[in-house]
């Protein structure tokens, strides 16, 4: 990377401490950025201050709204609005880079404040959606802001397309992929393993195709275990569980990074079953840099992540029946899967962040040329200059 | 009394409009500019390669040639005749490259290095430049602009074709 430092400003529109692919995407950005030398902050919504890394900036509780068939914790409202021009105006930064800046949140609002280098980055993918179009003619002029937009897939990318009629950069997530390469195999995860990670009580998730599948596949493969990790309280998924199938069942909860590189590389299949709602899958990249031979539902995210089916198996999405074919026949064919895996580590190395932050770098740079700096919108207003107001 | 104030109130809002939709306009013309001027850097710095490339051990002598000319008119080349120069270098380069045989040396790898990550550098400038000017089009087909002129003496912004192909 170049040697200029820059002054970097984040903006992560949900909340800082809940679970998400745009947190962990905008906190590994965050870390990577700063490990170069650069001066990093994150302005985000925040429950906990008392907990937050020193490059966060609070703007305050979100709140939880449904949006796209989930809850999100976002920010709005005229005390964030005043936050955020705040951070603008004492960050003099070069650049600011916002996600998901058309959500009702906080990235939208600094969108709407600042003047400048932007860079916007794409995650959610969704199907064409009314009420979008109604917001469009408010949206427009405020994304059109965006110096650079990027897309984190082709499937983000075509939502963008269709809503708000504009181009991106498709610029995958990132993974800390050195983590996951040397995972040891673990007696007790291997063997004729699925594995599965993921938060299994949401039904978009797609175990229960997998539960569908398990006792065709059982009938080939007579000693084939499902491990499960994740957070979530597989009490009650257990107790859906019909009795026969339970004892191959073996839920270990939420797991260090550490075994999780273990996991990867231990279990025979990664089983990806999800039935939607993805937009990147960034569990399939990790599966893949850990070793694992991905076996995945062929929605658009994973279909075009996979290069599709190159890199890891695809099944019909929600058919069992299709699911149970290809892992028998790949649970039988240990050449077979071995090269599959061997493939997919390889190409994984691809969304290792210091592939995908060059290339966010670079258009960094290119958001850069002829500009100094980012100021408030409103300190350029002609009356302001009229009545001497500069900003500061 | 009232309708005054209605009347005055609205033409407040007409006029905060226009300009609000003047400087969202300026902002446009300002981005393909500055895309333009982001673009054509990268591309003199091909067109540079390119040269270095005809004079290193990569290239025979009959390509050299080709590729020393095709480099020299993208660099002089007036906005006219760029489009058509630009894509000519491509081409060029395109052949010496893609004839697929294996390079050694430090300087040459290197050298192809370079030209690679200028070519992705380009590409992603070129999506960028294509946007602004499409974005800007597309604003200054909307009445409000047209009526009122809101563009002023600016010319519109036109892509080029040679950026539907650039190696």
């Amino acid at each position: 990377m170049a040697l200029k430092k820059l002054r970097i400003g984040l903006v992560c529109p949900y909340g800082w401490d809940t679970p998400g692919g745009v947190q962990n995407h905008v906190r590994d950005l965050a870390e990577y950025l700063i490990a170069k030398g650069h001066f990093v902050s994150v302005l985000a919504p925040v429950i906990d201050e008392g907990a937050i890394p020193n490059y966060v900036t609070s703007a305050g509780k979100p709140i939880s709204i449904p949006y796209n068939g989930a809850v999100a914790r976002v920010l709005f409202g005229p005390i964030a609005f005043a936050r955020v021009r705040q951070w603008i105006s004492n960050g003099k930064f070069d650049l600011l880079h916002l996600h998901e800046p058309a959500i009702p949140s906080i990235s939208l609002l600094a969108c709407w404040a600042a003047e400048g280098p932007l860079v916007g980055t794409f995650h959610a993918a969704a199907k064409r959606q009314k009420a979008i179009f109604a917001i469009g003619p408010i949206l427009e002029p405020v994304i059109e802001k965006l110096t650079a937009r990027i897309a984190v897939s082709e499937a983000a990318r075509s939502t963008l397309t269709e809503h708000l009629e504009t181009d991106a950069v498709v610029v995958p997530n990132g993974i800390y992929a050195d983590r996951y390469r040397d995972g040891e195999v673990r007696a007790q995860w291997s063997g004729n393993t699925l594995g599965f990670i993921g938060r299994y009580e949401e039904p978009r998730k797609g175990l229960s195709v997998l539960l569908e599948a398990l006792p065709i596949i059982a009938r080939f493969a007579p000693d084939v275990r499902v491990l499960v990790a994740g957070p979530g309280d597989s009490k009650d998924v257990q107790d859906q569980i019909d009795p026969q199938l339970r004892q191959r069942f073996e839920f270990l909860g939420r797991i260090s990074e550490k075994d999780k590189a273990d996991f990867l590389s231990s279990v025979a299949l990664y089983i990806a079953p999800n039935t939607g709602g993805e937009s990147f899958g960034i569990i399939l990249a990790e599966a893949l840099a850990g070793g694992a031979a991905v076996v995945a539902s062929d929605i658009p995210a994973f279909e075009s992540l996979l290069g599709k089916g190159e890199y890891g198996a695809l099944f019909q999405s929600e058919n069992p029946q299709d699911l149970a074919k290809v892992v028998i026949e790949l649970l039988r064919e240990d050449e077979k899967r071995r090269e599959l895996a061997q493939r997919g580590k390889i190409y994984a190395q691809r969304f290792d962040w210091d592939v995908v932050a060059e290339d966010i770098y670079s258009i960094y740079e290119m958001a850069l040329v002829g500009s100094d700096g980012v100021t408030l919108s409103s300190e350029n207003r002609a009356w302001n200059r009229f009545l001497g107001r500069e900003g500061n | 009394m009232e309708q005054y104030f209605l009347g005055s109130f609205l033409a407040i809002f007409v006029l905060w409009y226009l300009s609000y939709s003047a400087t969202r306009l300026d902002r446009l013309h300002h981005r393909v500019e500055t895309s333009w001027a982001n673009l054509d850097g990268l591309l003199q710095r091909r067109a540079a390669v390119a040269l270095e490339i005809a004079k290193s051990e990569l290239a025979d002598p009959a390509s050299s040639l080709l590729l020393t000319a095709a480099a020299h008119q993208a660099r002089d080349a007036q906005m006219q005749s760029r489009s058509q120069a630009e894509s000519g270098l491509s081409g060029a380069l395109g052949l010496l490259l893609n004839d697929g045989h294996l390079v050694d040396g430090f300087i040459e790898k290197d050298l192809l290095r370079e030209l690679s990550e200028l070519t992705d550098k380009i590409r992603v400038a070129i999506s960028l430049h294509v946007d602004a000017v499409t974005r800007t089009q597309m604003v200054r087909q909307k009445p409000v602009f047209k009526i009122f002129r809101l563009a002023g003496t600016a010319p519109l912004p036109v892509t080029y074709e040679f950026e539907t192909d650039v190696l």
